[in-house]
């Protein structure tokens, strides 16, 4: 369980983070950042692929996240 | 970085093109060719640079009638796409009417797709008519202007959102429009004082 004042703190840093690597990724080339985040994103789409769900499982699971948010 | 911006175009040169990146460049190159379209959304922050993965990428289309749609329809399965849902052209056609987003792969895949819809209000409207060129190397994007798309991830409020906002707040404040920001957020009834953002 996350509480609020824990919460908060969390979402600080979070945009802390956020705020420190948007200065280095206007710091360096694009090259470098590109290739950096390139690597998380390949793999990501890598994993992805080989979840083992059909279209209506996959649907329904997107389904029951979008309703969840609400 | 090196970001280009020059009225409605931004150039990104020397971008490593990553595998969502040709997934959408791919498909855009199809429906391009059909229909205006706007990209909007999470992977616009991830186009210049957020350090996240989405298995989906936001897409908005004019309202299309059912003989254009099916066209477009073939021409994406011809380009070896194919839809998620298991409707038939006049079944999504139907869908999109109704304000439902239709998702679409690549041929036996399901991670990444795009989640694509019809224009629904006049913000909407605003964002395919006043869409940036995106220029990378391999093929240009059109996405959202990106005041509008701080402005709409600060009003949807979520965690994820409002760090994608505040991405694209830093990369760009230098390059945005001080009034334009301002009537962005006052266009969508939401401040980023909290965040540093507009200010």
């Amino acid at each position: 369980m996350e509480l609020a004042f824990d919460r908060k703190m969390h979402d600080d840093d979070r945009l802390a983070f956020v705020r420190r690597y948007a200065a280095w990724v206007k710091g360096v080339p694009n090259e470098e950042w590109s290739r950096q985040q390139g690597a998380l994103i390949d793999s990501f789409i890598g994993n992805a692929r080989n979840m083992p769900l059909s279209c209506r499982e996959y649907l329904e699971r997107v389904a029951d996240r979008k309703q969840s948010i609400r | 970085m090196d970001v280009r911006c020059s009225d409605k175009r931004i150039v990104v040169s020397g971008k490593y093109i990553t595998l969502l990146d040709r997934f959408v460049q791919d498909f855009v190159r199809i429906l391009g060719q059909e229909t205006p379209y706007v990209i909007v959304s999470g992977f616009v922050a991830i186009l210049f640079g957020r350090s996240r993965g989405t298995e989906d990428v936001d897409v908005l289309i004019p309202r299309l009638t059912p003989e254009d749609f099916a066209h477009l329809h073939r021409a994406l399965v011809k380009g070896g796409f194919a839809f998620l849902n298991e409707e038939d052209a006049d079944g999504l056609s139907e869908m999109l009417e109704r304000n439902r987003p239709i998702r679409i792969a690549r041929a036996g895949q399901i991670i990444p797709n795009i989640e694509m819809k019809f224009i629904k209000d006049d913000v909407d409207r605003l964002v395919l008519k006043d869409h940036l060129e995106l220029e990378l190397p391999g093929g240009d994007l059109c996405i959202s202007p990106i005041d509008i798309q701080i402005a709409y991830n600060l009003f949807l409020g979520g965690r994820k959102d409002i760090e994608d906002a505040l991405y694209l707040w830093e990369i760009f404040r230098d390059d945005l429009d001080t009034a334009a920001m301002t009537r962005a957020l006052d266009l969508f009834g939401v401040r980023g004082d909290e965040y540093g953002i507009g200010v």
